[in-house]
């Protein structure tokens, strides 16, 4: 999903860092914050970034014959919102323009909007709209992992498409032809990374559920019933 | 007790479908398991009429010499998430299992 640097015309490179930069220090905003109120959240801010980390570095080969990467973003949205997602998004972008050649300094506000910002909103509207629902906890995981994902490529493609309208049909054409390289590759990688964050989450709420109940991401109530249909092992008995 | 295990089973399900895709797909030919980013500028290419090494930098970039260095450091990036995750992981877990803790 990397847009390659040199492959944005400065214009377009400028409206995306534009874009970018509000949610970037609103994020060094609110990780301020979030510290000085309590410490006790950074292990888990830890996981959700180190996700971000690792998943970003994991080319997998897709259906169509080519190869993408997971988002993993899905967690640390739920967990800590759009803003501070798109300042941990920002750092994993910035380390793979500087030291790895994916993406560059000039695309990156594009691949900012993309990866760290756009892909984790819709996957917040997903949370929010399940979140005081019936639906089980980890489905609503799954379904924010994969759609932040997905939703990812979504965005690439029309980054890309409105700086590279076809001669033929404009920008719509275009987001045709870059969706059908981008997103459809990537419905295989968004399915499996939702069903690994989801079990993710599972051991997360398994060893720590007062986090995700202080943090608000999902009752007490939704927790236990989570927890119930997996059997919790008492502290001490292992 | 497969009852507690449905998410591991279902995502190791998920995972057996998309590695036995993958060997289908991969045994058909003319498919090179490049980079989406890669077909992505090579399309952009095509749109443009210009070549791939027609765009240059806006802004000069460190390119890692080979694909060698580039695997490292992707391997390094992995092997810093992987080292937080199991810490934090194994921290509460310590946590739980110390007496006197609920």
């Amino acid at each position: 999903m990397h847009i390659m640097e040199g492959f944005l015309p400065w214009q377009w490179c400028l409206v995306w860092w534009i874009i970018a930069l509000p949610f970037v220090i609103m994020g060094i905003v609110e990780l301020r914050k979030l510290i000085r109120k309590d410490r006790e959240f950074l292990p888990l801010l830890g996981v959700s970034g180190a996700f971000i980390f690792i998943l970003s570095a994991l080319k997998l080969p897709s259906v169509t014959g080519s190869c993408s990467h997971p988002t993993g973003t899905g967690l640390s949205v739920m967990c800590f919102r759009v803003s501070i997602t798109a300042l941990i998004g920002g750092i994993v972008l910035l380390f793979q323009a500087l030291l790895l050649a994916h993406g560059g300094l000039s695309t990156m506000g594009a691949n900012m909007v993309s990866m760290a910002i756009g892909g984790p909103l819709v996957g917040y509207w997903v949370y929010k709209l399940l979140k005081d629902t019936s639906v089980n906890i980890y489905v609503t995981v799954f379904l924010v992992a994969a759609v932040a994902d997905i939703v990812t490529y979504i965005i690439t493609s029309f980054e890309l498409a409105v700086a590279y309208p076809a001669a033929a049909g404009g920008v719509v054409t275009s987001f045709v032809t870059f969706f059908a390289i981008f997103a459809i590759t990537q419905v295989p990688l968004s399915i499996i990374e939702g069903l690994v964050l989801a079990l993710v989450f599972k051991y997360i709420i398994q060893l720590k559920p007062d986090l995700i109940e202080k943090l608000g991401v999902f009752s007490k109530q939704q927790i236990d019933g989570a927890l119930g249909a997996t059997v919790q092992v008492p502290a001490g008995t292992v | 007790m497969f009852q507690n295990r449905k998410l591991e089973i279902l995502t190791l399900i998920g995972l057996a479908v998309f590695v036995v895709l993958f060997i289908i797909v991969s045994g058909q030919s003319g498919h090179e398991f490049s980079g989406s980013d890669d077909v992505g500028s090579a399309k952009i290419a095509e749109i443009t009429g210009r070549s791939v090494e027609d765009f240059k930098p806006l802004i000069p970039q460190y390119v890692p010499p080979s694909g060698e260095i580039e695997s490292t450091l992707f391997a390094l990036q992995a092997t810093f998430g992987g080292v937080v995750v199991g810490l934090v992981i194994g921290y509460w877990y310590g946590q739980r299992k110390r007496p006197g803790n609920p």
